[in-house]
């Protein structure tokens, strides 16, 4: 959209423009409200959702089987029950222990990890609940929140013997569109944590001046030039903790407040006018805590918000460029289900979490959530071309294929601030590499 | 049996009737009053055949029989069937009825007689109904010298005249049966002589033993002796128990009938399935060793009932009904259930893992419960409050339907259940109303009446009470909403269906967590006291009961001097040393006494057959080597004259306890282990008892004069070690410090050695135990424990600090008298006497505590607080006319009942309520609000009303000693300064103001076009959203995870959480959060422009 001239002397580098839709509108909470109402409701809509797809899967599945109610269980019959994994998980930290509990002597250990080897599973429906028998379903690997068919009978002692399960499995996927004919960069950064006292600030820059042009020889300005999209996946700025729950601040409070925001406005608007830029709220961010995290208020960034490449998004994040799909978070899903349940790496979860086909299976559980009444928007209903997610330990990409020709590029982004790396990926031919900036290198 | 044929009572017992009137009033069961009441037969028996035609209908049903085989006992193996075993099984009960005499087994009596029962389980499972024959009731008096055989059955002709005088009604043919001179010695005080004669006399029924006392008590008049009153010996112990005593039975043990000594009953009389009769010499009773230690598969039955309330009334057996009953068996020692079942009025949802019973009329729901307990057949019946609320309400209830069928509940067939009101006090646990329920042959087990005797709790709800010790917490559904339920559908019944069955099954949990089972049986084995007496009855009957068993063996008998109850002076209790009060950041050794009364009395012979009376000292002229004279001036022989019945009894357990703990740290089966640990327990606590049995002065056998001494040498001692300590650990003596004795309570002595190091104190502490263990007499020991450092002491009786038992590392922290359970306190105020506490002690940082303080009192008056810390929570125990002063509590039910009757507090319930600012010159208790009502209307707390009644006292109490100027520094410094008061939204002027919107920075109200904030604000514009959405952050996190809390409380993720459980500790948070977060989001949306 907006052409750069970079060196007006010699060649004019013109920056590749791209076709951009943002889909973000089922992530926006605008006229609902609290209005007392519980999280039963988010579940109820959940397990209706999933349940109807399930069934719609299971006649290619078990088409034998009947499918029952818990409730309608009976003992030694083989049937289908689907319904809401629950997980009794021993570490589970619980609010009451924080308000009811004596200080203990030693203090507690935060751990990263709560899964044990004693939890177990119970799946329940509207119906009731029913304890779970499996060496099939590990309670490792699911979540409080996963809808799942299964397929066993009750034993005498009240239990459901699984022997199979069903997940929903990856969504239809929108058609790929034609290869297209020259290559164009989407760039991801996460956790840049301005504000923070270790974060380098020339790392950023560097960054800019990078995919901005203003870095490298002509060869290397004719690749900058091919980046289309720039996207921020939460964990811009870190606001020292405890500045903002006290009285008004002091003129130097208010500065170190004030300070990271308008550094993190100053380098985005460098960024905005040569590149169209989404921005995601994280963790860390000034936005609101619960999923979906609402746009950061474009009063934090009076100068980079004048531009109309400048779009404040929600996280969760989805958009269509050139018609390929991408779907991301600023890290919090992944990172919860990494506390509450285990996997081999990062792009394990995500991988899950599209074959649940719900990006945050363990809101409202553990991951705080709106309290949604009649729709559950982290419910994936079309399968994207491309899933990334902000703001973890490394970076990491797969492709994986669905069994009915879904084809999706999963990226985890590291934290920028840590490790100096932001990742590009070519949507021409879905090569996906990182690109680092790390200004000190460690042997 | 004479079926139906009615009989009247003794006498004494004439004016009851018996039962499907409203229960009898009775108040006369003080823990020293124990009457043998004797229950007849035939009168307690139906006298129609019980099948109705509902029970009929039920019966025919295939599911009922289906859940028949389930339900029942294990069949009798073949042996039993051909009575070819003998037959061994633990008792659980113990009572007698009168009937007629056995002819075949007592050829030589007739008449009517006491027949003992005793129910129990042998190891099979199977339940045992032995009926025991031929025991009689006695007492003994004191022969007048001189009396001979002629004069002793003149005497017994008098007697027995009297007898029929006084229980004209009854229709018994002798009275006494017969009186026979036995060679005996009293108990009290040292006798030189051996023995002198007594009169035993055995009467026909065991009431009599009470009315034939009477008589002789106010005197009787005798040829050639005149008008003459004798002191009886024994004449106060229960029939049961005079039993169990005489044939070495003790509660809970295992009892064997020979092959050839048991007799098949001619008629089974109860629903057990071994029925005999036998002679009580023929019974063996094993003592509980070895394989005889087990215990039995007793089948628990838990239970809970829901009942529909009215709006605004808790509910009453007269008008509301019955709706559901949860029902739980478990046999002892299984961790699963064997039943799980749950009868409801009208339709319910199946619940998985649970028998879901439905019916159609209340009448069949009550039927197919007593269906459940016949079959199932429970030794032992638990539940929470089961004894004050579910039996009677059910029984109650039953009869309001017109189920004369119904409270059949027992083992006897067609007897049924009695109830009467009973207060039971005693020293230890005050005074308590209770209905006293007999279901007959089997024991009841009620969870809260066993938890409030055992432990001390700031409430004792099932809530919080399965909160403390399971670490669950329960979903609590209030009254009101329960007839909701129940009106609902068959899902809104299977809700309450299952909050039902969470309340049956916290019972049994509570019942294995706690391992009451196995310290009950344990206790009662211990004392020789049926299960039954552990709860029902106070501490002195246990040790009456060794004390008889003892007294037996030495051929001694207990008179019955009742003190009438008068305070037969008091005497000095323990003392203790001054406290020399500070905060001490050396370390503290604790030095303590072993058992140190039930050491005293071993060590100098303290018993009531030691006690020499002042006369006698002058009579017998005893030599100085042979007695003691106590440091309160009583005199007892030395054990080389005569050995204390007392301390022999003390050694007895003492031993067995060190028994029972080398067993324990032998054993390996847990079950075992529980059976030990219960034992070593119940030995402790009945070891510390018997000091306290000597000095009630309502009790049984009261003995000032061992009780006072015991008293006055423990002070001795506390005093002589303090001296030795502070003599020995000198400088002069060769140690690096001088000791010093900074305190000294009833049996321990803390000594400050002054040495900087935990290990260092540690020898020392050792090296002073051993040094001055030497000195004392035997068994008398110090021991050293532990360690206290750094050591906060605030006055005697209270003191906090690290306790420390090895050198490495600090056990725990531990305090003492330090507010932090009282239940009449906000928890506001334990919540920072712990952290002050933790901070001092554990972090060592003072100025952290004291800055810690500042922030929680400057939050408070900053309105800053949450609101679920100041809730200060009473129990309603009567309407409000009935107080006599006004309280908070009541004047705010009232108050409730006008704004809402169907919510409101009604008796019973417990009623939380917060101090808010009122008119100046109200009155404290017109101050009291809804917590609820206080946050939905934005009233202000009366912090001021916190700061000095709550939270002051005790935190002076823990700076004083550390602080100068404690109380200005804390309670008056700049932290006080800032105040700040919300706005009610429901006072009266907020009718008449306007709402504008008023700039989110400065508050100044917005003019023109401006939404948010005002043009002078606009250069703060990032600062101040930042502000409102960290707060609505913040806000979301607290409501996220508070809502997701509750719904894994209740078990649901489906359903809306319903629980209001005001015990919870998150019950005003979440409410509060729901409402704080929809204000907060109302805020940010403003931003959006």
């Amino acid at each position: 959209m907006v052409a750069m001239e970079v060196d007006s002397e010699r060649k004019l580098v013109q920056r590749k423009q791209s076709l951009y839709q943002s889909l973000d509108e089922s992530f926006g909470i605008q006229k609902e409200v609290y209005r007392g109402q519980q999280y039963s409701q988010i579940y109820f809509a959940r397990l209706h959702l999933m349940r109807t797809l399930l069934y719609s899967l299971l006649p290619n599945w078990k088409p034998h089987l009947p499918v029952c109610t818990v409730l309608g269980l009976e003992e030694g019959k083989e049937c289908i029950i689907v319904g809401t994994l629950y997980k009794h998980m021993k570490l589970k930290p619980s609010i009451l222990d924080e308000y009811s509990k004596e200080r203990s002597v030693s203090p507690l250990v935060q751990r990263h990890n709560f899964t044990h080897q004693d939890d177990n599973l119970v799946l329940e429906d509207e119906s009731g609940r029913v304890k779970l028998n499996s060496c099939l379903l590990l309670p490792s690997t699911y979540v409080t929140g996963n809808i799942v068919a299964l397929h066993g009978k009750e034993t005498s002692a009240g239990e459901f013997l699984v022997e199979d399960v069903l997940e929903p499995g990856l969504p239809q996927q929108i058609e790929r569109p034609i290869q297209l004919g020259e290559d164009k960069y989407v760039v991801f950064i996460s956790g840049l944590s301005v504000g923070r006292s270790s974060s380098n600030p020339l790392q950023f820059q560097l960054f800019v001046d990078h995919i901005t042009g203003h870095l490298g020889d002509e060869k290397e300005q004719n690749v900058a030039a091919q980046v289309v999209q720039v996207v921020i996946a939460g964990n811009s700025i870190e606001v020292p903790h405890g500045l903002l729950n006290g009285q008004n601040l002091g003129s130097k409070d208010q500065s170190k407040l004030f300070e990271p925001i308008k550094e993190l406005d100053i380098m985005l608007t460098q960024i905005a006018a040569s590149i169209p830029l989404d921005i995601m709220p994280g963790s860390s961010d000034p936005a609101n805590f619960s999923l979906p995290q609402q746009p950061l208020h474009r009063c934090l960034f009076p100068g980079s918000s004048a531009y109309n490449t400048f779009r404040s998004c929600t996280n969760p994040h989805c958009f269509e460029l050139e018609n390929i799909r991408f779907l991301g978070t600023s890290g919090q899903n992944i990172d919860d289900l990494g506390k509450y349940s285990k996997a081999n790496n990062n792009i394990e979860f995500m991988e899950r979490t599209l074959r649940w086909r719900h990006l945050a299976p363990t809101a409202p559980n553990t991951l705080g959530c709106y309290p949604f009444t009649d729709r559950d928007p982290f419910y994936v209903e079309t399968c994207p071309h491309v899933y990334f997610v902000g703001n973890q330990d490394k970076y990491e990409s797969r492709l994986i294929k669905g069994s009915e020709g879904q084809m999706v590029m999963l990226i985890c982004i590291p934290r920028f601030a840590e490790t100096g790396v932001t990742v590009v990926l070519n949507i021409r031919n879905f090569e996906c590499h990182m690109l680092s900036f790390a200004t000190q290198i460690h042997s | 049996m004479n079926n139906g044929k009615s009989r009247k009572r003794s006498a004494q017992a004439a004016e009851e009737t018996p039962s499907p009137q409203p229960p009898q009033k009775h108040h006369a069961a003080m823990e020293e009053e124990d009457l043998d009441e004797d229950v007849f037969l035939e009168e307690t028996l139906l006298q129609y055949e019980e099948d109705s035609a509902v029970l009929r209908e039920l019966e025919e049903s295939h599911a009922l029989n289906e859940r028949l085989q389930k339900w029942k006992r294990p069949p009798l193996s073949q042996a039993y069937v051909s009575h070819t075993q003998s037959i061994s099984f633990q008792q659980l009960e113990i009572d007698y009825i009168i009937g007629d005499s056995h002819k075949e087994l007592l050829p030589t009596s007739s008449g009517q007689a006491a027949i003992l029962r005793i129910f129990g389980v042998t190891k099979e499972g199977n339940s045992v109904c032995c009926h025991v024959h031929g025991f009689e009731p006695y007492f003994y008096i004191s022969c007048p010298p001189g009396m001979g055989p002629d004069d002793i059955s003149r005497f017994h002709q008098v007697l027995e005249g009297r007898m029929r005088e006084s229980n004209r009604n009854s229709n018994v043919t002798k009275f006494i049966r017969r009186i026979e001179v036995v060679q005996k010695r009293s108990i009290m005080y040292y006798q030189q002589h051996v023995s002198q004669p007594f009169l035993k006399i055995v009467v026909a029924l065991p009431a009599m033993v009470t009315s034939c006392r009477g008589i002789l008590d106010r005197g009787i008049q005798i040829e050639g002796l005149g008008m003459k009153s004798f002191l009886t010996y024994e004449s106060n112990i229960l029939f049961a128990l005079r039993f169990m005593i005489d044939c070495n039975i003790v509660g809970g043990n295992w009892i064997e009938v020979p092959v050839g000594k048991y007799k098949k009953a001619a008629k089974n009389l109860s629903y057990c399935q071994l029925e005999f009769d036998c002679l009580y010499s023929d019974l063996i009773s094993h003592s509980p060793e070895g394989e005889f230690s087990k215990m039995a598969p007793f089948r628990i039955l838990s239970f809970d009932i829901e009942c529909a309330g009215r709006k605004g009334h808790f509910p009453e057996p007269t008008q509301d009904p019955v709706i559901q009953v949860a029902n739980l068996v478990t046999l002892q020692g299984q961790d699963q259930p064997l039943i799980r079942n749950v009868m409801t009025l009208k339709s319910c949802s199946p619940i998985v893992g649970v028998d879901v019973m439905s019916f159609d009329t209340e009448k069949e729901v009550l039927l197919a419960w007593r269906n459940l307990i016949r079959e199932v057949d429970p030794d032992i019946i638990i539940g929470y409050n089961i004894c004050n609320f579910d039996l009677p309400y059910l029984i109650r209830r039953a009869e309001v339907l017109g189920m004369a069928e119904f409270p059949v509940l027992g083992r006897i067939r067609n007897s049924r259940v009695r109830v009467k009101d009973a207060t039971f006090s005693s020293r230890q646990h005050g005074t308590r109303e209770s209905k006293e329920i007999t279901i007959e042959g089997r024991v009841k087990f009620d969870l809260f009446q066993a938890v409030q005797r055992d432990y001390k709790l700031s409430s004792y709800s099932l809530n919080s009470v399965s909160a403390h010790f399971l670490n669950e917490q329960k979903e609590d559904v209030h009254h009101s909403i329960i007839s909701d339920l129940q009106n609902g559908n068959s899902e809104t019944r299977r809700r309450l269906a299952v909050y039902c069955l969470k309340d049956a099954y916290l019972p049994q949990r509570l019942l294995d967590k706690l391992m009451f089972i196995y310290n009950y049986v344990e206790m009662a084995r211990v004392t020789g006291v049926p299960i039954s007496f552990l709860l029902s009855r106070g501490q002195s009957i246990k040790v009456l009961s060794q004390l008889l068993r003892k007294a037996k063996q030495k051929n001694l008998v207990i008179p019955n001097a009742k003190q009438a109850g008068s305070e037969q002076g008091t005497f000095e209790g323990a003392t203790v040393l001054e406290a020399r009060t500070g905060f001490y950041e050396k370390p503290i050794a604790t030095l303590d006494f072993a058992s140190l009364y039930p050491s005293i009395m071993m060590a100098y012979n303290l018993c009531y057959c030691t006690l020499v009376t002042p006369e006698e000292v002058r009579k017998l002229n005893l030599p100085p080597e042979c007695v003691n004279k106590t440091p309160s001036g009583e005199t007892f022989v030395k054990s080389n004259l005569q050995k204390g019945i007392l301390p022999e009894i003390l050694e007895e357990l003492l031993a067995a306890r060190k028994r029972a703990k080398a067993d324990l740290k032998e054993a390996t089966d847990p079950r075992v282990k529980a059976v030990l640990d219960g034992r070593q327990l119940a030995l402790k606590i009945s070891a510390n008892s018997v000091y306290g049995f000597t000095g009630a002065t309502v009790g049984q056998l009261p003995c000032l004069e061992i009780s006072s001494s015991v008293t006055s040498y423990g002070r001795q001692m506390i005093e002589h070690t303090k001296k030795l300590v502070e003599d020995k650990f000198t400088v002069l003596g060769g140690y690096e410090h001088n000791a010093e004795v900074i305190y000294g309570d009833t049996d321990s002595v803390m000594v400050q050695f002054s040495v900087p190091t935990v290990e260092e104190a540690m020898k020392l502490g050792r090296e002073a135990a051993d040094y001055i263990s030497g000195t004392f007499i035997k068994p008398i020991r110090l021991e050293f424990e532990k360690i206290y450092y750094p050591y906060l002491l605030i006055s005697k009786k209270r003191y906090a600090g690290l306790l420390w038992t090895n050198p490495d590392k600090h056990d725990k922290m531990d305090a003492k008298g330090i507010e932090t359970v009282r239940r009449d306190n906000c928890l506001l105020v334990k919540n920072l006497v712990t952290e002050c506490l933790y901070k001092i002690l554990v972090d060592r940082d003072i100025p952290g505590a004291v800055q810690y303080v500042k922030n929680t009192i400057a939050d408070l008056l900053l309105n800053r607080m949450d609101l679920s810390l100041l809730v200060i929570t009473k129990g309603l125990t009567k309407t409000g006319d009935d107080y006599e002063v006004k309280a908070a509590h009541v004047e705010l039910a009232e108050r409730m009942r006008k704004r809402d009757a169907a919510t409101a507090p009604g008796i019973g319930d417990r009623v939380p309520y917060v101090i808010i600012k009122a008119a100046k010159g109200a009155k404290a208790y017109e101050k009291s609000e809804d917590p609820i009502y206080v946050l939905e209307n934005n009233i202000p707390i009366d912090a001021q009303y916190y700061l000095d009644n709550q939270i002051s006292k005790p935190l002076l109490r823990i700076f004083e000693p550390i602080l100068k100027n404690a109380s200005k520094e804390l309670l008056k410094g700049d932290h006080t300064r800032a105040i700040s008061v919300p706005t009610p939204s429901n006072s009266g002027i907020m009718k008449f103001a306007k709402k504008q919107l008023t700039c989110i920075g400065c508050k100044i109200p917005l003019s023109g076009s401006d939404r948010t904030i005002c043009n002078h604000c606009k250069g703060r514009e990032a600062e101040l959203y930042c502000r409102s959405v960290a707060n609505v952050a913040e806000l979301e996190n607290l409501f996220g995870r508070l809502w997701t809390q509750c719904q894994e409380c209740q078990g649901s993720l489906h359903q809306d959480v319903l629980c209001t459980s005001r015990d919870c500790p998150i019950f005003y948070r979440r409410k509060k959060a729901q409402k704080d977060m929809a204000e907060a989001k109302t805020q940010l949306d403003r931003w959006n422009f």
